[in-house]
């Protein structure tokens, strides 16, 4: 029979095993499940509902994103008032250059104006397409799990078509380079 | 292992620490932008209100993005917003930020005591994270008082979720 308090030892071990259960229940509440976090987790689904939104580029001209089928697509829902949005772009050119040829494919859906976005567009030497999406965009990104609305939302699909990775907030380079060499 | 109670402990704690750690997500909970930013407004004589915000730790807002107006009436002017917090932006130049709380007197036109107006609202921040909401439109509906009557109560633009979770 276990005696907790019988003695110091007992006392010890259950103190430690109190705290370890506390420390691990803590941790599952804040992250362990997913309905609780900032983004709806959605890896695996099949992305149809994505390839299947057409939205304008900064020219006017309708680009479908199931163009990309096929590709190792990077999604980013940014905007020119999003300051974090715009601090991480370089990084995405970087990777478009440098894996678009093996098959990697940034899209950028603006929740913005045309014109903002070109502006900005040129001056950073954008490398992939902007899509404008105004306001509505949120709506989209919100179906695709992005609980709160906000911005960055990046959605990376892999070559069959599947959700393989969300993310609200900006995308280190290490992690976003690590994502793309195991989905090319 | 009775023999070596340090070894032991620390054994234990660090299995702890790491389940801990591993459950918990690696990026930051972030908060709805109504409890990020939560607004109130409250009438505080016939022919003004307040709105007041308060801004959780970790966010702000950008000061020349607030935009307010009333219905019915209007605005009798132009309603000072106080000073922000400067912030160098890479991309803006030097940018008027607001952290904490604060609190803007409307001025109105065309109202009467016991009228109902409703304040409309608009703001965008963002979060230190590293994340930005889109521009919030709130509405807030509050009954002006008599004059020399007493201030209504505030009225909260989003009330308060009663919840042990979140």
């Amino acid at each position: 029979m276990i005696r907790p308090f019988a003695n110091r030892q007992m006392l010890s071990w259950t103190g430690l095993a109190l705290a370890g259960l506390i420390a691990l229940g803590v941790g599952l509440y804040f992250g362990g499940f997913a309905d609780h976090g900032n983004v709806t987790d959605l890896r695996g689904t099949e992305a149809g509902t994505l390839f299947g939104v057409a939205l304008p580029d900064v020219k006017g001209r309708e680009q479908s994103i199931g163009q990309w089928k096929g590709k190792v697509l990077v999604v980013n829902f940014w905007a020119t008032w999003c300051v974090p949005c715009r601090e991480e772009m370089p990084e995405f050119v970087k990777a478009q250059r440098e894996f678009g040829p093996q098959g990697l494919q940034f899209v950028g859906i603006a929740v913005d104006e045309a014109t903002k976005v070109e502006a900005f567009a040129t001056e950073l030497g954008l490398n992939y397409p902007a899509l404008i999406g105004g306001y509505g965009a949120i709506e989209l990104s919100r179906s695709f799990g992005n609980r709160l609305g906000a911005l960055p939302f990046t959605i990376i699909v892999d070559r069959a078509g599947r959700i393989s990775h969300t993310q609200l907030g900006p995308i280190k380079e290490t992690q976003l380079r690590t994502i793309i060499n195991q989905l090319l | 292992m009775s023999k070596l109670p340090i070894a032991r402990t620390l054994v234990i704690a660090s299995v702890a620490l790491a389940l801990c750690s591993s459950a918990a997500a690696a990026e930051p909970r972030l908060l709805e932008p109504e409890r990020a930013f939560a607004l109130s407004v409250q009438a505080v004589d016939e022919k003004s209100v307040e709105v007041r915000y308060v801004i959780a730790s970790g966010y702000y807002l950008y000061r020349e993005k607030m935009k307010f107006a009333v219905e019915p009436g209007a605005l009798a002017s132009t309603p000072p917003l106080p000073p922000g917090i400067l912030k160098d932006d890479p991309f803006f130049g030097s940018v008027e930020t607001y952290r904490g709380r604060f609190a803007l007197r409307l001025p109105l036109a065309g109202v009467e005591p016991g009228l109902k107006v409703t304040v409309k609202a608009e703001s965008q921040g963002c979060a230190d994270a590293g994340v930005c909401y889109p521009p919030q439109l709130q509405s807030v509906t509050v009954v002006l008082p008599a004059p020399g009557g007493r201030p209504g109560a505030p009225v909260a633009a989003t009330p308060a979720r009663k919840s042990w979770f979140n």
